[in-house]
């Protein structure tokens, strides 16, 4: 019992640190595509959602074990 | 409790009274943050409450053992099912290890097992099974022999059948959609297909349930995994099916938004991707359990039933419940069911397993039988003496299975490389689509490019649709699971067939020292020769002595000076006074006893036989009897020159002939040193015998290198002398005398070990005592390298070489890109193509068998056994 809520916490608090930078990888995507100046709003969208989606992939397995790890400590 | 406290129970060692419980306590509550400790001395437990972050296990286990306590490990095995690649292993490893209470976990993705160090009480199966759970994994303790056997095998079928069934669904309703894809180009054929096919909302009505059907599997493991801060192939999967598939639901139901629209629907790509990575998963189940059948083939070798004699009556039990001192009768085409000692009766028995030996044994009253063999002809009742897990067939299972499990030092990079895979191809994948999104796309793409083996065109497709395309491809085409099971694959199916040959690896270290070996150290004694001395010639002179002429007129002068030296040497415990008793016996003499006899230590023998003083002896004992050798002494140096011991006779003082003992060469030593050299490796004798008599041996077995002289406490340090010239050596020896040189060498091989494989000193231990099984060990390390080389090659080559042709590194020279599917495709023939590749491994046949061929080695008499006579009885 105690472990699972440890668990619940610890993905709690991984989450609070993987989701803005996954979403912060998002929108400077969005940012430098604007920035070019010639790509629809579509595509920057869709871009940005994908750059986004990759960056939450990367960095959740990332953060949670580090979590895990400092937990454990 | 607080956040960082925990409860903690675990085992102590060595505890006999309550001044101990004291002890342990006292310790206990020393260290910081420690609290409510309790030690019960009957349970041998202790139990208290620590703070995480002031004190570990790690610290708790050294203040025990600081006051002079021990806490002991134990040791388990788990099943785990789901594991597809080697980053999996990583990600079981670190769940396992991440638990307090386990000190080390050890997994082999073609086993699918987890072997884990832990310490009881501190952590429980429960646990160990929920941590795995929680990784995205199925896990179970392992049952021992023929019920993991059959566990293993019902997974496994349940396995090939589950995708298979998903291969059915994804690729039959996978066709149908490449039908209505390819509707425009389909020609006549347009008559019997009907046009709605070709609508794209029918399309991804179609693909709907292979995504959330057979494709489910991958979202709900990469789901799992990710949540736990894990990442395997199943995400890589989950990534290129969803993008796929949801760009192409987006551009179906909003074909204006701006995505590339109806000509960017991949709904095709979706279907077909998941397809054909079910199709991999169902080829991998079909081929990974066929790399470890050589430990099938030796556990069905294992009798289910045993016929026990109890209290007169025969009973008929299961052959694990046989108790050591049961009489347990065999009848003729039965197996035996344990290790025992023949008490009643006469039989054949089929042992070739252990022996080699095509022919089948005779046992008599007194004789070992071995587990697992079969009775050929009569019937007979013997006695237990080796049970359940200590039966040399048992042992011999134990050991093939902790080499398969093990890992080698070659498969660290293979398993670093493989752990980071993942996170390193959705990086790629992000920088793939950055790149083409904000400068290849303008830079270099064209309309009219296409796919590699396909008539679609890319058409109109926008720059956010072509850069996801390749940033897709890249997720899909790469393998982590062909790198991951390259080694582990070829390890199981090298140190299985080293089984089947009679040699047994005790890990896949040694499998990889054993391919790299560049000297051979043989022991001489029992390892090139038989061991046992034996009377070689018997020179008698002309004129001996007068009782020569007259007890043997016209008879045989040698042997009458045979029977005088077996009379003086017959109570002598000598190896050289044996030899010759045994000679004499073996020609028929009568040996009365001497009438005195005298040993002088270095010299020799003084007897009076028959009313004769008798001298039997070397050069120092001659002489101080002033005894004239005269012609004999020529004699002398020639048989010393071949490596023989001259032992003088004389007779009332003078001369009358000598004596030559020898140690013999085994049948195959020639042999198999001649194979060795033609291997190309550097074979060196090493024995405690003179350099005259070791150079004489050396010679007839042709080793030009003898290390003699050499004590038996001083091998290990010869040994270590010829490592320090930087080469890799094996030395081949007896398992008990030899151990410290066995241990030495970076490959220590035991022969002719026989049935107690357990007790063997040694990396690798030769069962039968045929000294060409080092030419087999040798060879099937070679060819299990070999394996692992041609599979990492081809796993990392494929993956350098896919990757970036699936990024586009080509596209601005040919204009054509990989499809997802096609992606998909090479995935899944990759992974299987390093599984099959292994499997040639089952075609070796070391060069010995094929010149004997057919009937000797474990593999000659597994594959003779019909399963029906390999079962029970």
């Amino acid at each position: 019992m105690d472990d699972e809520k440890s668990d619940g916490d610890l993905a709690r608090r991984s989450a609070r640190v993987y989701a803005p930078l996954a979403l912060g990888a998002g929108a400077l995507f969005y940012l430098a595509a604007g920035w070019t100046g010639d790509l629809g709003p579509v595509a920057r969208l869709g871009g940005s959602v994908w750059v986004a989606i990759l960056s939450l992939i990367v960095s959740m397995p990332l953060v949670t074990a580090r979590f895990k790890r400092r937990s454990r400590r | 409790m607080g956040e960082h406290r925990a409860s903690l129970t675990v085992p102590v060692e060595g505890m006999t009274c309550a001044s101990c419980v004291s002890h342990v306590e006292g310790a206990l509550r020393q260290l910081p943050g420690v609290s409510d400790v309790a030690v019960n001395l009957a349970m041998g437990k202790a139990s208290l409450v620590i703070e995480d972050d002031r004190t570990g296990l790690a610290d708790v286990r050294q203040a025990i053992s600081d006051v002079g306590y021990g806490v002991p490990e134990a040791e388990a095995t788990l099943d785990v099912r789901g594991m597809t690649c080697a980053s999996c292993v990583s990600h079981v490893e670190g769940a396992l290890k991440g638990l307090r209470g386990v000190e080390g976990a050890s997994v082999n993705l073609g086993l699918g097992t987890a072997r884990v160090r832990y310490i009881p009480g501190a952590v429980t199966m429960g646990q160990m099974r929920r941590a795995v759970r929680d990784a995205g994994y199925e896990a179970q303790e392992r049952s021992a022999g023929a019920d993991a056997l059959d566990r293993e095998r019902q997974a496994r079928q349940q396995e090939i059948r589950r995708q298979g069934r998903n291969l059915a669904i994804a690729a039959a309703i996978g066709m149908l959609v490449m039908t209505g894809t390819f509707y425009d180009m389909l020609g006549p054929l347009q008559a019997v297909v009907p046009v709605w096919l070709s609508y794209k909302w029918v399309l991804g009505l179609l693909t709907a349930p292979i995504v959330l059907g057979p494709g489910r599997q991958f979202f709900a493991h990469a789901w799992r995994g990710l949540k736990h801060g894990v990442t395997d192939m199943n995400l890589l999967y989950a990534t290129g099916i969803g993008a796929a598939f949801g760009i192409a639901v987006i551009n179906t139901a909003f074909p204006t938004a701006g995505f590339g629209g109806e000509g960017a629907t991949f709904f095709e790509s979706a279907a077909l991707l998941t397809a054909f990575i079910v199709l991999g998963r169902w080829l991998e189940a079909l081929t990974r359990g066929r790399t470890s059948e050589s430990i099938r083939k030796l556990m069905k070798l294992q009798p289910k039933i045993a016929r026990v004699l109890r209290d007169g009556t025969e009973e008929e039990i299961p052959a694990d419940e046989v108790e050591v001192g049961d009489l347990v009768l065999v009848r003729p085409g039965e197996s035996v069911p344990v290790d025992g000692l023949v008490r009643q009766g006469y039989s054949a028995v089929d042992e070739s397993m252990l022996t080699g030996e095509s022919l089948p044994v005779e046992k008599k009253v007194d004789d070992a039988v071995i587990g697992g063999t079969i009775n050929r002809s009569g019937a007979f009742h013997f006695e237990a003496t080796r049970v359940g897990k200590d039966t040399a067939l048992a042992q011999i299972i134990k050991l093939v299975e902790d080499a398969q499990a093990s890992k080698a030092p070659i498969q660290k990079l293979a398993d670093w490389v493989a752990g980071h895979f993942i996170l390193g191809v959705h990086m790629l994948a992000i920088v793939v689509f950055v790149f083409w999104f904000f400068f290849g796309y303008r830079m270099f793409f064209d309309p009219q490019s296409g796919f590699i083996l396909s008539p679609y065109r890319l058409g109109d497709i926008g720059v956010f649709g072509f850069s996801l395309l390749l940033s897709v491809t890249v997720l899909v085409i790469s393998c982590p699971c062909a790198v991951g099971l390259a080694t582990p694959s070829a390890m199981m199916a090298g140190a299985g067939k080293g089984a089947e040959n009679g040699v047994l690896f005790k890990g896949a270290e040694a499998i990889e020292n054993t391919s790299k070996l560049q000297t051979i150290v043989f022991d001489k004694t029992g390892t090139l020769t038989k061991g046992e001395p034996s009377v070689t010639e018997v020179v008698a002179l002309a004129e001996g002595h007068r009782a020569a002429d007259s007890d043997n007129a016209g008879g045989d002068r040698k042997e009458f000076l045979l029977r005088l030296a077996g009379i003086t040497e017959k109570n002598s415990e000598h190896p050289l006074g044996e030899a010759i008793v045994l000679a004499a016996r073996e020609h028929g003499l009568p040996l009365t006893e001497p009438e005195s006899f005298m040993s002088i230590p270095g010299r020799g023998v003084e007897a009076r036989v028959d009313g004769l003083a008798l001298l039997l002896g070397n050069r120092r004992l001659m002489a101080e009897h002033a005894v004239d050798l005269g012609g004999l002494q020529a004699e002398a140096e020639r048989l010393e020159a071949d490596g023989k011991t001259a032992m003088f006779i004389a007779v009332d003082g003078r001369a009358a002939g000598l004596i030559a003992v020898a140690d013999t060469l085994k049948d195959h030593s020639r042999e198999a040193i001649e194979r060795l050299h033609q291997l190309g490796l550097e074979i060196v004798m090493i024995t405690g015998d003179n350099r005259r008599t070791a150079e004489a041996i050396a010679r007839q077995v042709g080793i030009d290198v003898v290390l003699a002289e050499v004590l038996p406490q001083d091998k290990a340090e010869q040994v270590k002398k010829l490592q320090a010239q930087g080469k890799k050596v094996a030395m081949v020896g007896d398992g008990v005398n030899d151990a410290p040189a066995l241990a030495q060498a970076d490959v220590g091989m035991a022969i002719g070990s026989g049935t107690d494989v357990a007790k063997e000193t040694g990396h690798v231990i030769l069962i039968k005592d045929d000294l060409r099984d080092v030419v087999t060990a040798l060879e099937v390390g070679r060819a299990t390298m070999g394996k692992v080389k041609q599979n990492l090659f081809w796993a990392f080559g494929y993956n350098m070489l896919g990757i970036p042709i699936a990024a586009g590194l080509l596209y601005p020279l040919s204009r054509v890109i990989v499809s997802p599917e096609l992606a998909a495709a090479m995935m899944a023939l990759s992974s299987v193509s390093v599984t099959l590749n292994t499997l040639l491994l089952r075609r070796f046949e070391p060069s010995s068998d094929r010149k004997r061929r057919g009937t000797r080695g474990v593999g000659r008499w597994l594959g003779r056994l019909s399963p029906a006579n390999a079962g029970a009885k």
